[in-house]
Order: C-alpha cells, then sequence, then structure tokens
C-alpha cells in the first residue's frame, strides 16, 4: 500500500466513523417521533395513565430527550451499548445471540452467490446474443423482477406444504435440523446471482470488445484465456461493488426472508425492538449496521483499487 | 504497382493488389497495391484522409465498419504468423488492469517459447534496461515504452510483418532518432516493416520504399529520396516574414503588448507527491507565442494543464490579466474558462464518441459564450471551413473523421470561445505537412490580429521556429528560459519577457 493509499483509506475510515455516528442519532430522531414509548407498550392491555408514568420512572423514560441520548452516546463510547428497556438484557448478549444465524445465512449465501453468478456471466458472454446468452438472460432478468417474500412463500408453498421435502421454518433450532437453512438461502439468493450475473456479463462483453481483448486475440492467445485472464478482471470491478452491497444487505437483517422462516437472526431482533420501543437495542443495531456498511464499503474500494489501478492516479 | 524494379530484395511476405475501400458513396482506398518485403522498410505516407490507415488495417484483416472492400490481400509470404500492429496510441491496446509480463508470458507460452523468448523479445525492442518492467502497469510506463511493449508483443507471436502507424508521435528527436535505429535492426533480422508515417525524417531515415498516397491512391512509389524530393509545398508556412503591410496591432503606441498571463512559484505535484514542476515561473504578452520544449516526461504537459486549470494539485500563482486564476477548472467560471484553452495531443480522445463533431465545437460556443444553437452552429460551420475542415465531414461522429481532420475540430472548438490564452499540446504530432502549415498559420493569424497569447508545447522544431517568439526549454521540472532567441524576425516586439 502506498502513501497516498493510506492517506485515503484514513480519509475513508474518519468519514465512515462519522456516518456511523450519524446513524445513531438519526435513528434516535425517529423514534423519539414514533408514537408511544416502551412504557406505553409495557402497560399493554392495562393503559393506566398512572402505571404509565411509574413504568416511564422505572425505565428512566421520563428525562429530556437530550439527556437520555447524551447517557447513551457516553456509554457507548467506553463500549457498552446499554441495556435492553424490555427485560434489561445488555444490548450487546442481544446482539451477540442474533449475529450466529445472520452471520451462517450469509456466509452460506455468500459461499454459493459468487461462483454461481461468476459462473452464470461468463456462461452467458461466451457468446452474444446466442442462444444460450438469451435464455440466461431472459431466466435472469425474470426471477429479479420476483420479491422475496413472494417467491418464499411460493418456495414454502410447494417444497414444504405441498411435497413435504423440506421444513417449512426454522422454528426448533438450525444446529439440529440444517435442511431448515435451504429455502431462506435460496431465496437470498435468487436476486443477488440474477443481477451479479447480469452485471458480470455485461462487463465481460465490453472487456472483449475493448482493442486490448481484441490485440490479444490477434496475438494468438487462444479465447478462453482472453475471457479469463485479460478480460474477466476489467469486468470484476464493478461487481466487487455490488457484492459488497449484496453482502451489507445480507448482514444487516434480511427482515422478509428471516421474517418469513422465523430465523431468530439480526432482522428479526430489529424487528421486535421497534415493535417494543425499545430504543437502546434499535440503536445498538443501527451502531452495528453502520459499522458493518463502512468496513464492506472500504474493502470493496479497495478491492476495486487493486482490480483497477490506473484510479489510484485520479485520487 | 511496382516501378523501376531495383532495390527489390528479399521474399515478399505480405501483397495488397487493387485494394478498393468504399463506405457508401465514399472511397477511401482506391486501388492501392504495395508489397512488404523481409528485411525492408516500406513507409505509407500522404495527407490525413488519404487512406493510409485502411490501407494499413487491410492488412491486418480489419475494416471500417459496413466497408465495401474489393481488390486482395495476401498474407502468403508471412508464415502463418499474426501480423504485429502498434497502434499509434499503443496505450489502447494494452490491458489497463494487467501487468506488461502477462500478456508477454501468454504470448510466449502460446507460441512456443518460454521465459527466455521473453527475455529476448525484450533485449530486441529496449526493454531489458527497463526496472520491473514485467511487473508494472500501462500506466506506469511512458508512451515510448508502451510502443515498445507492444512491438516485443509482435516478436514474441513470430510477427515477420509488423506494421507501425505514426511511431513517432510526441517523441522527441532523439527518442525519434532511436526508433528508427530499432527499425533497421529489426528489418535486418527480416522482419518487413510498414510504416504509416508523416515524420519525413523518420521516412528518409529508416525506409527502403516510399509509397505515397493521395486520396486513397497511391501516387508514387519509390526509394525516399526520390518520392520525398520535391515536398509539394513547404512544410511550414514562411515565417513571420518580411513586416506585413498591417503590422503587429500594437495595444499601447510603442511599449509592449500587456501581459496575460504571469506565472510565479508554480510547483506542481503528482498524487503520490513526486514534484512534476519546481518553481516555475514564466509570463506571456498578448500576441506572444511562447514555445515549450523538453523531453518527454520534464513536465510540459504538466505545466499546460496547471494553466488550464486541469491539475490543481499545484502551489504558486497564476495572474490572468492581473487577476488570480483559480486552480481549478471547477471554480473558474464560464468568463475565465473562456479566457485559458487547452487544446490536447490525442484529439480523438478528446471528442465524445456518439455526437457529431460540429455539434461538439457549436456547444463550446453556447456553454461558455451564450450564444444560440444556430449561432453557435453557423460559427462552427464559418470557423471549421477557415481551419480547412468541410463543415459537411464535420456532421459525422469522430469515428469518420481522420486524426488531423479531428485535430483541427480540435483546435476549432478551443478559437470558438474566443481564448485569449490558448495552451496547444503537441498538436502538431502526427499530421501531415498540409494540415500542420494550415494550423499554424490559423493560429499565427490569431495571434497577430487578435492578440492570441499561445503556450505551444512542441516537439516539432520545425513548428517552433515557425511560431515561436521565445523558446523555453523544460528539464527534470525546471524552467530554462535559456533561448530566448527567437529563430526567425519579430525583434520589432515581444521583448524577452
Amino acid at each position: 500500500m502506498t502513501a497516498t493509499s493510506r492517506g485515503w483509506v484514513r480519509r475513508r475510515l474518519l468519514l465512515g466513523a462519522g456516518q456511523i455516528a450519524a446513524v445513531p442519532v438519526l435513528v434516535f430522531v425517529l423514534t423519539e417521533a414514533l408514537p408511544g414509548d416502551a412504557a406505553v407498550v409495557a402497560a399493554g392491555d392495562d393503559p393506566d395513565p398512572a402505571r404509565i408514568a411509574a413504568l416511564r420512572a422505572s425505565l428512566r423514560l421520563d428525562r429530556p430527550a437530550v439527556e437520555r441520548f447524551a447517557d447513551w452516546a457516553g456509554e457507548l463510547a467506553h463500549g457498552d451499548l446499554g441495556r435492553s428497556l424490555v427485560g434489561g438484557r445488555p444490548v450487546a448478549d442481544h446482539l451477540a445471540e442474533a449475529l450466529g444465524p445472520t452471520l451462517l445465512l450469509a456466509a452460506l449465501t455468500l459461499t454459493l452467490l459468487v461462483p454461481a453468478a461468476v459462473g452464470l456471466g461468463l456462461l452467458a458472454a461466451r457468446r452474444e446474443g446466442g442462444p444460450l446468452d438469451r435464455a440466461v438472460s431472459t431466466v435472469t432478468l425474470a426471477v429479479y423482477a420476483v420479491p422475496e417474500f413472494a417467491l418464499g412463500v411460493l418456495l414454502t408453498g410447494v417444497f414444504a406444504l405441498w411435497l413435504g421435502w423440506l421444513p417449512p421454518t426454522a422454528v426448533g433450532g438450525i444446529g439440529r435440523q440444517p435442511a431448515v437453512l435451504v429455502l431462506p438461502v435460496v431465496v437470498l439468493l435468487a436476486r443477488p446471482v440474477c443481477s451479479t450475473a447480469r452485471l458480470v456479463r455485461a462487463g465481460l462483453l465490453d472487456a472483449m470488445a475493448a482493442p486490448y481483448a481484441v490485440h490479444a486475440l490477434r496475438c494468438g492467445v487462444p479465447p478462453h484465456r482472453v475471457r479469463l485472464g485479460h478480460a474477466l478482471p476489467n469486468a470484476l470491478a464493478p461487481v466487487v461493488q455490488h457484492l459488497a452491497r449484496t453482502t451489507e444487505w445480507l448482514l444487516c437483517g434480511v427482515i422478509v426472508a428471516e421474517a418469513l422462516f422465523v430465523v431468530p437472526g439480526l432482522g428479526t431482533v430489529l424487528l421486535d425492538a421497534v415493535a417494543a420501543r425499545d430504543v437502546p437495542v434499535v440503536q445498538g443495531l443501527a451502531v452495528l449496521f453502520g459499522t458493518v456498511t463502512v468496513l464492506l464499503n472500504l474493502a470493496a474500494d479497495l478491492a476495486a483499487r487493486r482490480l483497477a489501478p490506473r484510479t489510484e492516479v485520479a485520487v | 504497382m511496382r516501378t523501376g524494379g531495383r532495390r527489390v530484395s528479399g521474399p515478399e511476405l505480405a501483397a495488397v493488389d487493387g485494394l478498393r475501400v468504399r463506405i457508401g458513396p465514399r472511397v477511401l482506398v482506391d486501388g492501392v497495391s504495395l508489397r512488404v518485403r523481409a528485411g525492408r522498410v516500406t513507409a505509407l505516407v500522404g495527407p490525413s484522409g488519404s487512406g493510409k490507415t485502411t490501407t494499413a488495417l487491410a492488412l491486418l484483416g480489419a475494416y471500417p465498419e459496413g466497408a465495401r472492400v474489393s481488390g486482395t490481400v495476401s498474407l502468403a509470404g508471412a508464415g502463418g504468423a499474426p501480423v504485429g500492429h502498434v497502434p499509434q496510441h499503443p496505450g489502447t491496446v494494452l490491458n489497463p488492469v494487467r501487468r506488461a509480463g502477462v500478456l508477454l508470458r501468454d504470448l510466449a507460452r502460446v507460441h512456443g517459447g518460454g521465459p527466455e523468448a521473453v527475455r529476448r523479445a525484450l533485449h530486441d525492442t529496449e526493454l531489458s534496461e527497463v526496472e520491473g518492467l514485467l511487473r508494472r502497469y500501462p500506466h506506469q510506463l511512458s508512451g515510448g515504452q508502451q510502443q515498445r511493449l507492444v512491438l516485443a508483443q509482435a516478436l514474441l507471436t513470430g510477427a515477420r510483418v509488423i506494421v507501425a502507424d505514426e511511431p513517432t508521435t510526441g517523441q522527441d528527436p532523439a527518442a525519434a532518432r532511436r526508433l528508427a535505429a530499432l527499425f533497421r535492426r529489426l528489418a535486418a533480422r527480416g522482419t518487413g516493416l510498414l510504416l504509416l508515417s508523416h515524420d519525413l525524417d523518420l521516412v528518409r531515415e529508416s525506409a527502403d520504399e516510399v509509397v505515397l498516397l493521395a486520396d486513397g491512391r497511391a501516387v508514387r512509389v519509390g526509394p525516399p529520396d526520390e518520392v520525398l524530393r520535391v515536398p509539394a509545398r513547404p512544410v511550414v508556412p514562411p515565417a513571420r516574414s518580411a513586416p506585413a503591410p498591417a503590422p503587429v496591432p500594437a495595444p499601447t503606441s510603442g511599449a509592449a503588448a500587456p501581459v496575460r498571463l504571469d506565472v510565479t512559484g508554480l510547483t506542481a505535484r503528482h498524487p503520490g507527491g513526486a514534484v512534476v514542476l519546481h518553481e516555475v515561473g514564466l509570463s506571456l504578452r498578448a500576441g506572444e507565442c511562447l514555445a515549450l520544449t523538453g523531453r518527454t516526461g520534464s513536465g510540459k504537459t504538466t505545466l499546460g494543464r496547471c494553466l488550464a486549470g486541469l491539475h490543481p494539485r499545484h502551489e504558486g500563482t497564476v495572474l490572468l490579466d492581473g487577476e488570480p486564476l483559480p486552480r481549478s477548472v471547477r471554480q473558474r467560471g464560464r468568463r475565465r474558462l473562456a479566457a485559458v484553452q487547452y487544446v490536447f495531443q490525442d484529439a480523438r480522445s478528446a471528442f465524445a464518441d456518439h455526437r457529431p463533431v460540429i455539434d461538439q465545437v457549436a456547444r463550446a460556443a453556447v456553454r461558455l459564450r451564450g450564444r444560440t444553437p444556430s449561432e453557435a452552429g453557423a460559427e462552427s460551420a464559418a470557423l471549421l471551413a477557415a481551419l480547412g475542415l468541410d463543415p459537411a465531414k464535420a456532421a459525422r461522429p469522430p469515428a469518420g473523421l481522420s486524426g488531423g481532420e479531428l485535430q483541427r475540430a480540435s483546435l476549432a472548438r478551443a478559437l470558438i470561445v474566443g481564448p485569449a490564452v490558448l495552451v496547444c499540446d503537441e498538436i502538431t504530432a502526427g499530421l501531415d505537412a498540409d494540415t500542420r502549415a494550415s494550423i499554424l498559420a490559423h493560429l499565427a493569424d490569431r495571434r497577430d490580429r487578435a492578440g492570441l497569447a499561445l503556450l505551444f508545447v512542441s516537439h516539432d522544431p520545425a513548428a517552433v521556429d515557425a511560431l515561436a517568439d521565445r523558446v523555453a526549454t523544460l528539464a527534470d521540472g525546471r524552467l530554462h528560459p535559456a533561448s530566448t532567441a527567437h529563430p526567425f524576425g519579430r525583434q520589432d516586439t515581444a521583448p524577452p519577457g
């Protein structure tokens, strides 16, 4: 890494820290704007104003918003995410527990996504406009157009309820029955595979038409070597950026898929915390998501710089 | 089409017979025949648009889109190896994201030969002394190194025929001479070379046979001293000759013209922090031309780009008519953008691919001078015609124009906004004598009549002689204003500034 590149990484990290700090502020303001608070939700069926006021005092929600935020921020500076308003467990525990299933889903999805997408893209780009290209392009476009919840419901209906091949939800635990992961992974995989494969295809076709690829072909380098060794590296920079955003989406709580298959991941925690107005948990998640997003994008930018070294000059 | 039949030697490697290339009603090449022989250098010369590139590309089996082709191209003697091609801008055929060694090793593998073959090819193209060449990316190589890298690739494929398109573009005279010697050495090993060039010195020094094209026909064929004996026209316009009837309009009686551009303590850096220019100072008066020379890599282009606001990483002051000029084009606003214009060396990459060239010229007048599109259109047509480019031709997108035609259009786009200062970066490189003469004449006229201040970056001694009042040399980022001597005339105005 050159000196410029280190300076650039430092600037990016500073900017990222600012963004991470801004996200909880925004989240705090938005949750303040929600009607009701944790005391109202906890009071539940017995909305007696005196009881709500007592709950509010015991949860220390009766203090001004600014003071509460300052407390939280001060604790965060010491690495403490605070405690949940519902049950009083440390937020960090909540997140650690939910991180496992989310990471597992994300890792499985990515492991299958990269080879499948690059392979499909390469296959389609072998002959532009050929039958294979048209088939791949049509199918990927069609699948991409189906939203996750629709695909999830469809697959569950066919494979879990009708054919009975796979369990419909992850209730009962992932550890004991790994087959519960099949449907969620397929649903998570469907759209990213399509969009990434289309990017690989488009990048490859551009690169294969570029003068340097034509030159290499004319010099007698075999077409498959030109495609893999000379054109593909040019096509990968945008793909890496796209993968970073997909990973970010996978890690920052894929709410629909988790809710649909009852996976106890970060998305489920977020959904429950918002419903209970459990602001410390929501904020803890916001910090986690912000950090993941900033780091992933930084990693993607570094990888893209490595893949397209010329941009070093232009920064 | 062999005239004379003397000096014919070496087996025939490639033969073009009666080549005719048409696009619609337009005839690009009209019955050209030529031979490339082992051990010989054949040069294809002629003005821009005379069909040189189309003819040469035919040897590579490439034709313009939608072309109808008749005649024959035979590579029977080339032994099945592909024809090597070194394009005018060799960077375009080098993969920007792969290191130089990748393709070289691939080629060595495909064409039988290991690391030894790569070493030999680099040695033969005088690249072996470039440190860490195989691990460098194309953008880390100079233009000359890129060119020799493409030559080395051709040698690795076992090419017996090599086509080089305007190989001396943008090179200083010493580099051009080394290149001519390299071509002679390659020919001595039995390679047949076809050079496309406007550089008559290169042709005289390296070619055995010259084919002169005009309007798609081969009008003269023979040894260089015969074909090039009588230049059809003087290479450059007559240097500012005897006092013209209407002399340079002196703005203030007797005194020198006002200082347009005043640069002091200009230090520019590359993104990595390397200093490209050290404390450069210069001043340029209205109606004055300062030529900037120096070796490749001495910082000439960077200096021009600093003035034009294209290289904001610099310190020091640049005053335009006494007012500080913002470092970056983004902060300059219309008036100052129009006041300092820049003409790029590579005219083709300075135009957008899919818009008619004339529209792109007119757009500058709309943007920077607030003309209506129809006024701007009429103005650009008139200006293009004055620069010798048919406005009807300029209605095509850039791909339909030759390099020389695009260079005229590029100049027109800069001049149409009425600049006070014009920076020209190697704008005569790779142009034929006629185009060059007409461009230089037009610039001289602008300078004398409109008081245009010119910073003329060039390797071309004849062009510098014809146009410059003063010559400054950049070496290692320092400006040596040594030769205030103006080659011809003009002693009456513009004292050394």
